[in-house]
């Protein structure tokens, strides 16, 4: 797939960059930016991240298996200490609530390799390592009728360099 | 390498009454047949052709008589593939009644001890080395011919231990074969005056002692739970008569200290050491209460008070120790009182203790040797080199004889300086008999091999007379054993028989006449004229005697009674004094005569008058085996050669010291925590007005609540936990479903839940002798860690004896707790509570909850598990028992590779094979000798009935010779522990915790009211 | 390029706690990379520290196997006092990694801005405190190399751990802990992973750090999910912080001992972990701050507002002590109060009162903003407070088990030199961890830093002016889920 990358030093001009190619309604948008901004979120407009599912659904089967697991070994082996009932939930809730963070964060992360597609290979088209130091960087994917444009609007609006990439 | 090793399989034979004279029917018939195989021992191989009787994993018992001390007891030795593992008393035994002392049972380490000589020993240029039998008789048979040639055999001298029975006849006659005079028969510590005095008073060496008929019992220095006269059935006597409640007598103990016996008085008069007399004659109306009480510095209304008691006539009881004189003085007593016939029996006098020669006969041998005039020494059994003091140079008198012969079985300090080494068996390996009282004769045969190449003496004397043509005719009997069926009553088959008992009716024709009273020419003890500011009380060591304890550990380790130190020896020091002297218990003391001096710790205790030091004899020896030699220190060294005129006895109290404070500090090797309960009622009392009166808690609260009236008290309408055998509360908090509970259903087939395991300790009994403890060690092999070699480093404090013991690690899973109520100001009295604690098998365990891998939990029968093999000692159980009763296997005890490797070779012959030798690093505590209960299951179970109430019961309640525990189903009326909890003083440790204990303990009883009112 | 500016340039404000910290002396985005990347230089100090580190771990490792060989009679323990310093050092370390968790977690929920620059630091500090804190329970077993048994692990026998035990309660709050703040550790780490990667010449470490970035590029979408996983672990990890040390705290509170059993432990251990915890921070922060010449990213304003934190949590402290004393009076149980009493003036007088000077009554200077404000002092503090945390768990556990229901088993109890050089060890084994960690991983947030400084600007004053956008990422989602 080609595209084209732009190199910007400043914020301001980024975002304007971006802005514009959306009125444009041209290409398919990727920003690089060494920190997050909000700038950028407020242009970009993408919708909510679903991982908060995953942390859900994993601290649910967490908690379960943490009960599970000590109700089903003390009936298992009904063997009486300090004339406690044989199966105690009240104990076992600590043990349920530990199985539940540790589930639950383990999916949270699960959620994000997921939705950030990372681990990734190999460091595709478009990236420049000056993305994760000072600059911020538009990558466009775009059909080759519209390079053009997204280079005129990437260099007006401030791209200290503009490059294809293939 | 251990019993661990031999096939153990899941039943025994037990003490049980039936079935152990079932076994006996056969076993001691066979016994000299069942040469058990100690030697094969080590080997797993099954018997090809089994030797009768001798089933692998099932164990015979064979009836026997004790030698730890002269009064014989009857005891059984319980065998298991030809090695005697276990030494319990004869229930059928008149004198001991199937209980046992801790001396006693502590035999088996003396018979298995690592130090004890392999073989016949022959001094070489000054080193004894081994040599072989026939070279040892042929060199003792050519000794005595040189000397019967030089016609000295006159002048030769035979010191043998004294003991009852055909030995010493039968010695007599084989050294009047030779020309050599009588033996000397000698008891170091005795109470020769005593002796001496009760056959001036009933023609009779010792009467027994009825204490039940007693209502007051008054004792000047008299330690009948100790060391004085027969303990066990004085012991036994006593705790009945204790037991009695508001009946039961009250006890009041006269003397500068107050010993274990002391302890159990509930009154002390300490009165100042030699004026016991005094005090006597002015009860005996012979003297005046004043000069009495100004002589032995207690006060007038005390002794008026005693004497006005004494004046309503109640049914009393006196008894003396030391001096002849008072002995006699407290005879006069019994006999104006009436006692003589009523609590004095000395119509059945106890035979064991006739024949004895005096301290001042072995002195005036001992000086004849100096002089040169001894041609040749014989010592069987005594050690005179210790047991005298050191300022009589037995040594060095001992220098003077040409030829010196040991039969001693250990390195002791004797035999390390004679010429020949003829080892004698051990009690356990050898035949004997005994005349413990009138018409009984008890029987003594081996159960088992000897360990080492060691012969019994009385066999070596007739090899050697053998050897004699001229007295080969005078000694016909083959060997011992023949000679005792010779002159047994009845022969052959009657002794056959007797075996199974061992015991019966009848009398040994006794060669020695009883002997007279031998007034000594040398000097007589005068304690004023010695010179120094404290008077000095030297007394045997209830545990180590007079010293021939000392290399058992066992008894090394468990703490004495009284001042709770082991491994050590301490200088009791009074409050008083301490508080005069700015003594701390640990301050090193040297303490001065004009025979010498020691330095040892001290050891601060309020039952010694302020003048007055004692010191516990038994230790410091300079020889005996790794366990005795260099463990504290001898107060023999300081004593005087003086002697009781009248009786020739050497006079231990008998000289002042001058005490200093060297600067130094040991802290002292002590199981004692804090002495005080501080209110917490774990030794709880109750006084004997009370009894039966049931406070009110509006009562209780009126008496300002204190520890009488605790949780715990016996107003409780039912005991938490011993309700039921599945009390909720005592059994876990079960489904309601029944298949999910398991073996915890009552319904289940094992029945196991039907049971609840339980123990009843009665305080009013227990005097705190500490035989339960021993009992305990030796049945759940249980390590000992004072050793100096088990110490893990030798700089500072770990390079001293009870290193260990010193940071708390003792194991003992019964312990006896010594608390003082009272006397927290100088002059006011103290009252002294022993409780024996143990695991409580709480219904509620706290240990059990916190265990992370199960390694403890409740059985279904009520019973606190404890799972080695899963234990991974975290000791969170033991943070939690607030018991304090678990014990935690800091070293590698049980691994023979290591330096605290507890049962070094042959003692761990001694193991049970029931029970596991426990790993480094696990947590282990009493298991109500569970082996026991399954044992006994499993035979019932085989024999197709159930289990029979009170069928068996716990090491510890079997030994105890004041029959203070009691064990049982608590949940079948039929066993007698459920009438016991029934009793109005029964109360729980700590009940408040809820813990819902099955160890039941009932009150102590005071006697504080005069009795006869 | 690194102006690092004197102290004394920072005018002095009372520093509130807020979102919009400011670090004057950083301009750009560049210079946070350049000069935090300066710190991973090894330097001769370094590897001098790093020797002393590993001796001392030595030392402990050999008192262990020794141990391991005879048995722990080795060690002082002295029954009844079966626990000793062991469980002390345990719970001494589980405290310190709980700072960590609360400044990187906890504030970060609260928008605390000072935490930004001080927290990869601090969580580092947990993650390898809880790792030393794992090998005590282990080591003070009878029988370490069963230490298994207490996991829940599929067996052919089915013999499992006993639930109900706090043992095991603990052996599931320590190990999900020591997960949860690694993979918190290592998701922070992610982009700042990447920032080397791209930095990076030599081929091999560039490939190491690329794989340990998984390949992340900064994009939009990395970043969107990034911060909500980010908030999502931060949520879990605070209730997570709290159970653990009541966990721990359960150990003692589910006993019967008296000067265990009593509710208020869990709360109070707590605060007490966060104390030592925040003492320990600026143990390691204010030398850090120094040496790797960080002053001007690690402010006094920060510091000043972390010392505020140990006081309140030193107060919390202090008040829970005092209710001890209450309610063991209160309480009316003869057991309690004598153990109290023996704590404070009897046997154990000494360590009672170094606990309650280092802990109660000296960080009460802090109430001095000069005090707060001064390095050297805050250093100093932060070293009592190390001792005197020590000391707390000395007190709660040892006097406790040497005073207990029976009067016979009442011990004394004195470490030996097992003991002790076991403590060093544990110190050795968390230095090391820690000195190689700084030398190869940024000990700053390089990322989170340049999201409070400006980025460049083409018109200075345009609607993009940063009015509180200093923001973290987590910020507007939060606010969706919250």
């Amino acid at each position: 797939m080609r595209g084209i990358v732009g190199v910007f030093p400043e914020l301001d001009a980024a975002v304007e960059a971006i802005e514009e190619l959306k009125k444009l309604r041209v290409g398919d948008v990727t920003v690089y930016s060494p920190a997050p901004r909000h700038e950028l979120d407020d242009v970009l407009k993408a919708p909510p991240s679903v991982v908060r599912r995953y942390t859900l659904i994993g601290a649910l089967l967490g908690v379960t298996f943490g009960y599970w697991i000590p109700i089903w070994i003390s009936d298992y082996w009904p063997l009486v200490v300090g004339g406690k009932p044989i199966a105690s939930w009240v104990p076992y809730t600590i043990i349920g609530f530990e199985v539940m963070v540790l589930i639950g964060s383990l999916s949270t992360v699960a959620g994000l390799f997921i939705h950030a597609r990372i681990p990734r290979i190999t460091q595709t088209v478009g990236y420049d390592p000056r993305f994760s130091d000072g600059s911020f960087g538009i990558w466009v994917e775009c059909r080759p009728d519209e390079q053009e444009t997204v280079r005129r609007v990437l260099r007006e609006n401030g791209a200290e360099e503009v490059r294809g990439d293939r | 390498m251990s019993e661990s090793s031999t096939p153990v399989e899941e039943q025994k034979q037990g003490a049980s009454r039936r079935t152990f004279l079932k076994v006996l029917g056969a076993a001691g018939a066979t016994t000299a047949a069942i040469g058990c195989s100690s030697n094969t021992g080590e080997k797993l191989i099954p018997y090809l052709v089994q030797p009768d009787e001798t089933v692998p994993g099932v164990s015979n018992y064979y009836a026997s008589t004790c030698r730890e001390c002269a009064a014989g007891c009857g005891v059984l030795l319980e065998v298991r593939d030809g090695r005697t593992f276990k030494i319990e008393g004869n229930p059928d035994h008149p004198l001991n009644r199937g209980a046992l002392c801790s001396r006693g049972q502590a035999s088996v380490q003396g018979l298995y001890n690592p130090d004890r000589y392999r073989q016949p020993m022959l001094r070489k240029n000054g080193k004894l080395s081994p040599i072989s039998w026939t070279q040892a008789i042929q060199l003792l048979e050519q000794q005595l011919a040189t000397v019967q040639s030089a016609g000295k055999a006159g002048s030769a001298l035979f010191i043998n231990q004294h003991e009852s029975g055909s030995f010493p006849g039968f010695l007599d006659a084989w050294l009047a074969g030779y020309g050599m005079p009588a033996h000397l028969s000698y008891a170091a510590l005795a109470d020769g005056g005593v002796i001496a005095a009760n056959r001036q008073s009933y023609g009779v060496a010792w009467p027994s002692l009825d204490f039940t008929a007693a209502k007051l019992i008054v004792s000047f220095g008299a330690d009948f739970l100790e060391t004085w006269g027969a303990n066990v059935p004085q012991q036994l006597s006593f705790a009945d008569a204790r037991a009695k409640g508001a009946d039961a007598p009250r006890f009041v103990y006269v003397g500068p200290r107050r010993s274990l016996t002391g302890m159990n008085a509930d009154q002390w008069i300490a009165c100042k050491p030699g004026s016991e007399l005094a005090i006597a004659n002015a009860l005996g109306g012979s003297g005046s209460i004043a000069q009495a009480a100004q002589a032995s510095d207690v006060p007038v209304a005390t002794l008026q008070a005693l004497a006005t008691e004494l004046a309503k006539g109640p049914p009393s009881l006196f008894l003396a120790g030391g001096s002849f004189d008072v002995a006699l003085a407290v005879n006069g007593l019994n006999q104006k009182f009436g006692n003589v016939g009523r609590s004095v029996l000395s119509a059945r006098p106890i035979e064991s203790f006739e024949g004895m020669s005096s301290d001042a006969e072995l002195m005036d041998a001992i000086e004849r040797m100096r002089a040169g005039q001894v041609s040749m020494l014989l010592v069987r059994g005594a050690n005179p080199v210790f047991t005298s003091p050191k300022s009589a140079k037995v040594a060095d008198a001992m220098a003077k004889v040409a030829f010196k012969v040991s039969f001693s079985s250990y390195p002791d300090e004797t035999s390390e300086l004679c010429d020949l080494v003829l080892p004698d068996n051990h009690a356990i390996e050898s035949w004997g008999d005994a005349q413990p009282l009138p018409g009984v004769i008890s029987l003594q045969q081996p159960g088992m091999d000897p360990v080492y190449e060691t012969r019994a003496t009385a066999d070596v004397l007739l090899a050697v007379a053998k050897g004699n043509p001229k007295l080969a005719t005078a000694h016909p009997a083959p060997s011992y054993r023949e000679y005792l069926i010779g002159r047994y009553p009845g022969g052959t088959a009657a002794f056959t028989a007797a075996l199974i008992k061992g015991i019966s009716s009848g009398a040994l024709a006794s060669e020695r006449a009883k002997k007279a009273v031998v007034a000594t020419t040398r000097t007589a003890a005068n304690i004023e004229a010695t010179s120094g500011d404290t008077y000095l009380v030297v007394y045997p060591s209830p545990l180590l005697d007079d010293g021939s304890g000392a290399n058992k550990p066992w008894l090394q380790e468990i703490p004495d009674p009284v001042t709770k130190v082991c491994w050590q020896t301490v200088v009791e020091v009074g409050s008083s004094a301490a508080a005069r002297l700015a003594i701390d218990s640990g301050d090193v003391l040297r303490v001065e005569t004009a025979a010498g001096a020691i330095t040892a710790p001290a050891y601060v205790y309020p039952g010694l008058r302020g003048d007055t030091i004692a010191i516990a004899f038994g230790r410091g020896h300079t020889a005996y085996g790794r366990y005795a030699m260099n463990v504290g220190v001898n107060p023999g060294d300081l004593l005087p050669v003086a002697f009781d005129a009248k009786s020739g006895a050497q006079a231990w109290t008998s000289t002042k010291v001058k005490v200093t404070k060297t600067g130094d500090f040991i802290p002292l090797v002590s199981s004692e925590g804090s002495a005080r309960q501080h209110g917490r009622g774990i030794a709880q009392a109750i006084d004997a007005r009370d009894l039966g009166i049931v406070p009110t808690p509006a009562e209780a609260e009126k008496t300002g609540g204190g520890e009488e009236h605790l949780p715990g008290d016996a107003s409780h309408e039912f005991l938490p936990g011993l309700r039921a055998p599945v009390a909720q509360d005592a059994q876990g908090d079960l489904p309601s479903d029944d298949n999910m509970k398991g073996m915890y259903d009552p319904k289940h087939w094992s029945g196991m839940a039907k049971r609840r395991w339980a123990m009843t300790v009665d305080l009013a009994r227990c005097t705190g002798c500490s035989a339960c403890v021993t009992a305990c060690y030796a049945e759940n092999n249980i390590a000992t860690v004072g050793a100096i070699h088990q110490s893990h480093s030798t700089s500072g404090l770990e390079g001293q004896p009870g290193a260990n013991i010193l940071r708390g690690r003792e194991m003992a899973w019964i312990r006896l707790e010594r608390y003082f109520e009272g006397g927290e100001t100088l002059d006011e009295s103290f009252e002294t509570r022993f409780v024996p604690m143990l695991c409580q098998q709480c219904g509620n365990a706290p240990c059990e909850p916190v265990c992370p891998v199960y390694a403890t939990y409740h059985s279904p029968d009520g019973l606190n598990v404890q799972v080695y093999n899963r234990c991974v000692g975290t000791r969170y159980c033991s943070n939690n028992c607030p018991y304090k009763v678990r014990y935690f296997n800091w070293f590698g005890y049980g691994e023979p590779a290591r330096p605290q490797y507890a049962w070094p070779e042959r003692m761990n012959w001694q193991l049970n094979p029931d029970v596991t030798v426990r790993g480094k690093g696990v947590m282990e505590k009493c298991t109500f000798c569970v082996q026991r209960i399954r044992e006994s299951e499993h035979r019932a179970k085989l024999e197709g009935r159930a289990v029979e109430a009170d069928e068996f019961t716990t090491s510890c309640a079997q030994a105890c010779p004041s029959n203070a525990i009691t064990f049982g189903d608590a949940a079948d009326p039929a066993w007698s522990v459920t009438k016991m909890i029934a009793d109005k003083r029964a109360y729980h440790v700590f009940e408040e915790l809820n813990t819902f204990t099955a160890v039941v303990y009932l009150k102590k009883v005071n006697h504080t009211v005069a009795a006869g009112a | 390029m690194t102006a690092v500016a004197p102290e004394t340039h920072e005018e002095r404000r009372d520093n509130i706690a807020t979102a919009d910290v400011q670090l004057p002396l950083v301009k750009s985005y560049t210079q946070v990379t350049d000069e935090i990347l300066d710190t991973l230089k090894i330097t001769k100090a370094w590897l001098t520290g790093l020797a002393i580190a590993v001796t001392c771990l030595g030392i402990g490792a050999t008192a262990w196997i020794y141990q391991i060989y005879m048995g722990l009679g080795v060690a002082g323990y002295h029954p009844p006092v079966m626990w000793g310093v062991y469980i002390i050092t345990f719970v001494f370390w589980v405290g310190i990694g709980h700072a960590g968790t609360l400044i990187s977690a906890i504030l970060y929920l609260f928008r605390a801005g000072f935490r930004t620059t001080i927290y990869r630091c601090a969580e580092v500090m947990t993650v390898f405190a809880v790792m030393t804190a794992g090998l005590f329970p282990i080591l003070h077993l009878g029988r370490p190399w069963k230490f298994f048994w207490l996991i829940p692990y599929p067996n052919w026998r089915l013999i499992w751990p006993q639930f109900k035990s706090p043992l095991v309660w603990d052996v599931f709050a320590i190990l999900t802990y020591l997960t949860v703040s690694a993979t918190f550790l290592f998701i922070g780490l992610i982009p700042d992973l990447a920032v080397l990667r791209d930095r990076e010449t030599n081929p091999l470490r560039k490939k190491i750090y690329g794989v340990l970035s998984f390949g992340w590029r900064n994009s939009d979408r990395e970043w969107r999910h990034f911060a909500r996983a980010y908030l999502f672990l931060a949520a879990f990890s605070t209730p997570l912080v709290l159970s653990v040390h009541s966990v721990v705290s359960f150990d003692f509170a589910m006993a019967d001992v008296p000067g265990w059993h009593t509710t208020i432990f869990p709360p109070y251990f707590v605060a007490g972990a966060i104390f030592s915890g925040i003492g320990m921070v600026f143990t390691i922060i204010i030398p850090v701050r120094r040496w790797f010449k960080l002053k001007h990213y690690v402010t006094l304003n920060h510091l000043d507002a972390a010392a505020k934190l140990c006081l309140f949590t030193s107060l919390v402290v202090g008040c829970a002590y005092l209710t001890e004393f209450f309610i063991a009076w209160y309480s009316g149980s003869e057991t309690e109060q004598a153990y109290f009493v023996n704590r404070v003036f009897g046997q154990w007088w000494w360590a009672a009162w170094i606990m309650l000077t280092c802990n109660g009554i000296l960080p009460m200077m802090l109430f001095s903003q000069k005090l707060r404000r001064n390095t050297t002092f805050l250093f100093t503090l932060s070293i009592f407070i190390n001792l005197g945390m020590w000391y707390e768990r000395f007190v709660i556990i040892v006097p406790s088990l040497s005073h207990e229901f029976e009067p016979w088993q009442w011990a004394p109890y004195a470490p030996t030199y097992i003991d002790w050089a076991i403590l060093l060890g544990s110190f050795g084994w968390f230095s090391m961890w820690f000195l190689l960690f700084v030398k190869q991983l940024p000990v700053l947030a390089i990322a989170e830093i340049k999201e409070i400084v400006p980025p460049r600007m083409r018109h200075p004053v345009s609607r993009l002016s940063l009015d509180g956008h200093g923001e973290t990422p987590g910020t507007d989602a939060s606010n969706e889920v919250l």
